[in-house]
């Protein structure tokens, strides 16, 4: 049998600004994943603009897993990272400039 | 023994908790994957900022091993894993998920799944109330008309528990979101009626880290665009005659069959809906 594979958009056309987390995302099965962020409006920047990847044993407690995705500054670009060995949640926190905010998407792609 | 008879051996064991009509059109058990489970997209044009708030709320589903802070792996009914739809932690977030399909020959189809619901276990208290329902849609288009059979377990509301069957008579109105595009948002808290005899207590257990699965079975004949029967456990509902929200057939949806099921919470805290397995059966 083929390894299960699964992409679940975890912001769906979200106005992020610094703190905005995304819901808990259960991922125990999988072995790998990759997250992606694409900003779909422009918007002023004032500073840099990252999300943290957040892992978790019950989704509950929360602690960094240690990679950042860097939140796009204009529409059209992507940016991705690649993630393994983690527990059972995932989400992603946004560290961004106060005032900036963006709209995004964010998309986690799980394999078993 | 060959290998194809010792596979098949657990897995004709896991059917026969189930009382299907003869064709199995799908059974899901969430050990293999998602089988084709996925998040409700709401109708939009132009930027996902004109969806109805409504649908804007939506998150996608999961497969859940149903793990506890203070229990560990809690588990499905069959195997580790379970189909997972979580809400976001506001009172009154709803989400679904659905499988979207189209009817072969219109016949009675019936949905049976093992499932269970509970609120976040954010706070070490009993949290009974903290759930506010869950449910079934089915979004079905015939030649004439297309019908969004639908029903809930009223758990509690505005904190009180209800512990009562309802479903929906009626319909709401559409919003248009673009140049040809309208969008229905039937999920709302208006229009519910009970339905009646269908008050019933499941079991919550005694606090939200532990779970139990429950049996529930909702059939609909797609010929007479009438609900057959609602069971959850040993309460069984005849829903001959009951309405529902009924509309002229629209464009581009033909056969339609989608099975929606959906979860609701009454407080801060996230609701959970998990399924061990789902089964859709019909007679054609």
């Amino acid at each position: 049998m083929l390894a299960e594979s699964y992409t679940a958009v975890i912001a769906r056309g979200e106005d992020w600004t610094d703190g905005s987390a995304t819901e808990p995302y259960e991922a125990s099965w999988a072995r790998e994943a990759a997250i992606s962020l694409r900003r779909l409006e422009p918007a002023p920047v004032s500073g840099d603009a990252s999300a943290r990847v957040q892992i978790s044993l019950d989704g509950l407690h929360w602690i960094d897993e240690g990679t950042t995705v860097e939140i796009p500054s204009e529409v059209g670009k992507i940016a991705l990272a690649r993630l393994t060995g983690f527990p059972g949640y995932l989400r992603l926190v946004a560290d961004m400039a106060d005032g900036d905010s963006a709209f995004m998407l964010a998309t986690l792609s799980l394999k078993a | 023994m060959n290998r194809h008879a010792i596979d098949a051996g657990p897995r004709e064991m896991d059917l026969s908790r189930f009382d299907p009509l003869p064709r199995v059109m799908f059974y899901d058990d969430f050990n293999q994957g998602m089988s084709g489970w996925t998040v409700l997209t709401g109708n939009y044009t132009g930027s996902l900022r004109n969806m109805h708030p409504g649908y804007r709320q939506f998150t996608p589903p999961m497969l859940s091993n149903l793990t506890q802070w203070d229990g560990g792996t809690h588990g499905g009914l069959s195997g580790s894993y379970a189909l997972k739809l979580a809400t976001r932690p506001d009172v009154g977030a709803q989400t679904v998920s659905l499988k979207r399909l189209t009817f072969p020959r219109a016949c009675t189809m019936q949905v049976e799944a093992y499932l269970t619901f509970k609120p976040e276990a954010t706070e070490l208290e009993l949290s009974d109330r903290d759930v506010r329902s869950f449910g079934f849609v089915l979004d079905i288009q015939t030649k004439q008309h297309r019908v969004l059979p639908q029903i809930r377990y009223l758990n509690a509301i505005d904190g009180a528990l209800a512990n009562k069957w309802q479903y929906k008579p009626r319909t709401t109105v559409f919003n248009d979101v673009g140049d040809r595009t309208v969008t229905l948002y039937h999920y709302g808290e208006e229009n519910w009626v009970d339905i009646p005899g269908g008050y019933q207590t499941l079991c919550y257990n005694e606090i939200p880290t532990k779970i139990n699965w429950h049996y529930f079975r909702l059939g609909f004949d797609i010929r007479t665009l009438r609900y057959t029967e609602l069971q959850c456990n040993d309460l069984v509902l005849d829903l001959s005659g009951l309405e529902m929200l009924k509309f002229d057939a629209m464009p581009n949806l033909n056969n339609l069959f989608n099975v929606i099921p959906f979860v609701e919470t009454d407080s801060r805290k996230r609701a959970f809906l998990y399924f061990d397995s789902i089964l859709l059966s019909g007679d054609w």
